[in-house]
């Protein structure tokens, strides 16, 4: 009997003591995971931000049994996408970056600093994670749960999440862990003793800027400057220098069908590339400038044969410039613009 | 038309030349003689101006000969409007008029949010006509105020040119701006809106500014209030002005250029000018109460720190002194002007900017937060092509009179190089900004053409004249070597002149030929009769909007509600004379969000908000048969954008196939089933648009539709107009209670 309830009891014992041991494995695995992690976010160059390759993905999501100790929210990146600005991939990484350092920043030393890791997973060295998370579309952020197991079942960060940036993508994240990232902490434009130098400068240089002033001999005083600058003012402005900054249009593209070709100008009156306005912008300066030049300039030149071959030269020079405004807007708005010659003349 | 301006010039010219040699003939005879080229060149000028005059109101006539005597686009049509009311009810009336037939059911209070200066300018004429015995129709009017006023501007800078520059280059001037593009595009005849006036006024205030600035007196500095005064009655533009004449007096002052006579005119104008502007109820306190402001009063300060500076540098003799002493004033009187700006705005007191006004100083700032001001077309920022479109050869022109302006700077023309460069900056960040900047585009490139004309016609004057004194006379000893040089080149250089001359020319008669055919192709269209070209080259016209207004007038109860997006709103109260939930007056952003919510909201939804506006009507205007591009179906994404800002419960992607705006099969579901795309394809699936074409092809986006079985449930076709453009649906009202 004795013997009986014994075994008994060592075989409720061992009934109790399994799963406990099992689970000590575990948690000592889960602890080598997590101390990973770690030291994987500590080593990263960049607002610790851990860069995940095909293996890594294995090792800390498909292959460690649910419910995981952590939870990884991963942003998928390009490095071919880098450059269509429609996407905005640089700009969400350094966002995403952002809420990244401010998590780790508030929650370091406390027990949440190691619930959730940022991750990236770029397009090149890994693609077989986009197969696993059924990546199509970029940009993709994902946040996979202690629970997902189907890994294309992760949640998703949809669009509007991206709209406000690193604010949004920080209710992103709070909404589905529960933990507090807190407010984002951007890096100030200047950093601390920059603005003490910088103020420290003016003050030391007023006094010496009043007088300056005062007796009317500073720059500004330069009528050459303003002209200067009343050129510049213009040139950005017919240059459409707006326009692209409003539109975030980049300066040139790259041919859809041939990658090796550039494609400086577009065709259509509502769009334009940063080169196209940029050089319409300097052949517009170079007439209007030559034409000061010539009559205001060229008179007081004394050599008889320079000034002929100047004046010769500028209007061959504005000749072209104009021809060639002309053909681009001709071709752009497929308008048939008046010319400023004769219509035979035409090419 | 550049051409006349230069008789004037050389005739005037003539008159210096010629007069010495006649004083030793006898006095009468050179008398009579001074007198009458005097008079000729008088009447010349005269001439060319009234003739300038005239040019610029026929060359906006093209759209009343092409289509008819009528009001163009949206807000003309609220203007419109309100002028019928004015005229009809009288001013006390129209001041306190609270309108109930827009913004139902919220209303609208009409003389306190509008800029009454068209509606009274037009009025006025109205009145003096009929005083007059000409019993005309109060549209023809208002159809004709904006070539009226343009004609008028024409005037204006004849006499700013002659300020800034010389007598040629006003003249100049105004032949360049009576027909420039940037300005005909907004005041050809029946587009009866606040800039056809607002332009004048704002070209006025400058000139009478300038003016007031060269003499120092009283009187220019308060026609110049009073210009001022106009200014803000008829256009929020007069924001341009409050702040560019500060900048011009702080660039004068830090420059050295202070004088008494910069103190006057500043001092009367910004005074005067601020306590009229108080006036108007739509500006009310803001000269004193918000920052865009701010800058004016505080440059009003600072003069008074430097009129007082002048006073104690005169009491002291001490320089010594003076100079400690205007260190300690100059920094207090800066601390104590920031410290109460930092007080107003903490306090409450002074607003911020508005959005609009930071949008143009930082121009990325609408497209990310104001979307209601992003989503209008001439918000839009100007590519390289449009600049070239309105200006031709002003833009090559322009830099040239820069460098002039520089050459011989003067109080007024550094005056007007301000003007340029910050009015052709607002122009490249919004298209409709050009108007703004084709006056001071327009004065600067005259300075050049004149400046220009008058250097090679003195060349050939001059050495006409040497050759006659060194032929008759002999040469002189001192002077004979340059004598000789210049006899030397004289051929060539004469030549090369008459070639220039013409050159320049020939320029100004392309422009011409430029500016005519823009404003005849892309300028007079009405945009409420749309036209196109058949198979066969010949014209056709689409008259379904005035169609669909009049239906409505006709056929539906009088205090029937009608639901549209915000665009028609002014055209259906103007038009269809029934009462609208949104119109282009954007006062209420949550209203026009409602709106947008329920054109992307599925029928059952938008029946719940139709029901709590009372909607009986809704109309759509939809270009899937004729091509036409700006529907509704292509706004649809501003009004998900509009709606998804005020309820988050719209959200743009779900509209979007991987970003894309699509109505085709691949069309995302929320799309298909949303009550804008409903109501614009219903029975559209039935219709064959195009040969060769599946039924249900979409002209405008050039796809077959992605559903053709439309099924409505709690609305009724009710209208469509003979080419679909647009379309009415009225609002069942509940089925009965089980």
């Amino acid at each position: 009997m004795v013997v009986q309830t014994n075994l008994s009891h060592r075989i409720i014992v061992l009934f109790f003591l399994l799963p406990l041991l099992s689970a000590l494995a575990d948690s000592a695995s889960d602890s080598d995971l997590i101390n990973e992690l770690v030291s994987l976010r500590s080593s990263s160059p960049d607002s610790g931000v851990i860069h995940l390759y095909d293996d890594d993905v294995s090792k800390f999501l498909t292959s460690v049994p649910t419910p995981r100790p952590y939870s990884l929210i991963i942003f998928f990146d390009s490095v071919d996408l880098h450059s269509n600005s429609q996407l905005r991939l640089q700009k969400l990484r350094r966002e995403f970056g952002l809420v990244s350092s401010t998590f780790i920043s508030n929650n370091n030393g406390s027990n949440n600093g190691t619930k959730l890791f940022f991750c990236e997973i770029e397009s090149t060295h890994s693609e077989a994670s986009f197969h696993l998370f059924d990546v199509e579309t970029l940009p993709h952020i994902s946040f996979v749960s202690p629970t997902t197991e189907n890994l294309t079942e992760s949640d998703q960060m949809d669009g509007g999440d991206f709209a406000g940036l690193a604010e949004s993508m920080t209710e992103f994240v709070e909404r589905l862990t529960k933990l507090t990232v807190g407010p984002i902490q951007r890096p100030p434009l200047l950093t601390k003793t920059q603005i003490g130098i910088i103020v420290a400068l003016i003050i030391i240089s007023a006094p010496v800027l009043v007088k300056k002033i005062l007796k009317g001999e500073t720059l500004l005083h330069d009528r050459r400057i303003w002209l200067t600058g009343a050129v510049l003012v213009y040139f950005f402005s017919v240059s459409g220098t707006m326009f692209n900054i409003i539109r975030e249009m980049p300066l040139y593209v790259k041919d859809y069908e041939d990658e090796s070709k550039f494609v400086f100008f577009m065709e259509g009156s509502e769009m334009q590339l940063g080169v196209e306005g940029y050089t319409v912008g300097f052949l517009y300066t170079v007439v209007g400038l030559l034409l000061a030049f010539v009559t205001h300039m060229l008179v007081r030149v004394k050599n008889l044969n320079e000034q002929r071959m100047t004046m010769l030269l500028s209007l061959v020079i504005s000749f072209w410039a104009v021809r060639q405004v002309v053909y681009l807007d001709n071709w752009k708005t497929e308008y048939e613009i008046y010319p400023y010659w004769p219509s035979s003349w035409r090419r | 038309m550049g051409g006349k301006s230069e008789p004037a010039k050389s005739e005037s010219m003539a008159t210096t030349t010629t007069s010495p040699d006649l004083i030793n003939s006898s006095f009468f005879s050179f008398k009579s003689l001074k007198l009458k080229t005097k008079q000729q060149e008088l009447l010349l000028r005269i001439s060319i101006l009234g003739l300038v005059y005239i040019l610029a109101f026929i060359a906006r006539l093209f759209s009343v000969l092409r289509y008819e005597s009528m009001i163009h686009e949206f807000d003309p049509y609220f203007n419109y409007r309100t002028t019928l009311f004015l005229t009809e009810k009288g001013f006390y009336e129209f001041w306190n008029w609270f309108d109930s037939e827009s913004w139902y059911p919220l209303g609208r209070i009409i003389g306190g949010t509008l800029y009454p200066g068209l509606m009274v300018t037009a009025a006025l004429i109205y009145w003096a006509l009929r005083f007059l015995r000409f019993f005309v129709h109060i549209r023809e009017v208002c159809v004709l105020t904006a070539p009226f006023f343009a004609s008028n501007t024409t005037l204006v800078a004849y006499f700013f040119g002659k300020e800034i520059w010389d007598t040629g280059a006003g003249l100049v001037a105004a032949v360049l701006i009576a027909i420039c593009p940037g300005y005909i595009s907004r005041s050809v005849a029946g587009s009866y809106d606040n800039e056809a006036v607002a332009i004048f006024a704002l070209l006025l205030t400058f000139y009478l500014f300038v003016k007031a600035v060269n003499t120092g007196s009283l009187a220019w500095a308060l026609a110049s209030a009073f210009g001022y005064f106009y200014m803000v009655s008829a256009w929020g533009g007069y924001v341009f002005i409050i702040n560019l004449v500060p900048l011009y007096v702080l660039v004068l002052l830090i420059t050295g250029r202070y004088s008494m006579r910069l103190y006057i005119a500043y001092n009367c104008m910004y005074i005067l000018g601020m306590l009229l502007a108080m006036q108007i109820r739509f500006v009310g306190f803001q000269h004193v109460q918000s920052g865009e402001h701010m800058g004016a009063m505080g440059v009003f300060l600072l003069m008074q720190v430097f009129y007082f500076l002048d006073w104690v540098k005169y009491q002291l003799n001490d320089t010594k002194l003076f100079q400690t002493f205007l260190r300690i004033t100059v920094t207090s009187a800066i601390m104590v002007g920031g410290i109460a700006l930092g007080l107003g705005t903490a306090s409450g007191y002074i607003s911020p900017w508005t959005g609009r006004f930071y949008s143009l100083l930082d121009p990325t700032y609408a497209k990310d937060h104001i979307p209601i001001i992003a989503s209008v077309s001439e918000h839009q920022p100007t590519a390289w092509s449009s600049f070239m479109f309105d200006y031709h050869i002003l833009l090559f022109l322009f830099p040239a009179g820069l460098y002039f302006c520089f050459k011989r700077l003067s109080d007024a023309t550094i005056f007007i190089v301000m003007y340029g460069l910050t009015s052709l900056y607002f122009a490249g960040v919004m298209v409709r900004l050009i108007l703004v900047a084709t006056p001071a585009v327009c004065l600067i490139s005259a300075i050049a053409v004149s400046a220009t004309v008058k250097n090679l016609t003195s060349l050939l004057r001059t050495k006409q004249k040497v050759s006659q004194t060194g032929s008759t006379k002999g040469a002189g000893s001192s002077k004979a070597s340059s004598k000789v040089t210049l006899d030397q080149s004289q051929p060539f250089q004469k030549n090369g002149a008459i070639a220039l001359l013409v050159g320049v020319f020939y320029l100004l008669s392309r422009y011409a030929i430029h500016c005519t055919w823009v404003t005849s192709e892309a300028y007079s269209s009405p945009s409420i009769v749309l036209a196109a070209r058949g198979a066969h080259g010949n014209r056709i016209l689409f008259d379904d909007y005035r169609e669909a207004y009049y239906w409505l007038r006709q056929n539906t109860p009088t205090d029937a509600k009608i639901m549209s997006w915000w665009d028609y709103g002014y055209q259906i109260t103007a038009m269809g004379n029934r009462t609208v939930i949104v119109d282009n007056n954007t006062w209420n952003n949550t209203h026009i969000a409602t709106v947008g919510r329920a054109m992307s909201s599925n029928e059952d939804e938008a029946y719940e908000i139709m029901r709590s506006l009372d909607v009986n009507y809704v109309l759509v205007v939809f270009g899937g048969v004729t091509g036409y591009s700006s529907d509704d179906i292509n706004k649809f994404l501003w009004m998900v954008r509009i709606g998804g800002g005020v309820y988050p419960v719209i959200k743009e992607p779900e509209y979007l196939v991987n970003g894309e705006f699509r109505v085709d099969k691949g069309a995302s579901p929320k799309m298909l089933n949303c009550l804008m795309y409903k109501l614009c394809y219903y029975r559209f699936g039935e219709l064959t648009t195009e040969y060769g074409k599946p039924p249900g092809y979409d002209r405008a986006r050039g796809v077959e539709i992605g559903n053709k079985d439309i099924k409505l449930e709690h609305l009724e076709e009710a209208y469509t107009t003979s080419n679909w453009i647009v379309r009415i649906y009225r609002v069942k009202p509940p089925t009965n209670r089980l």
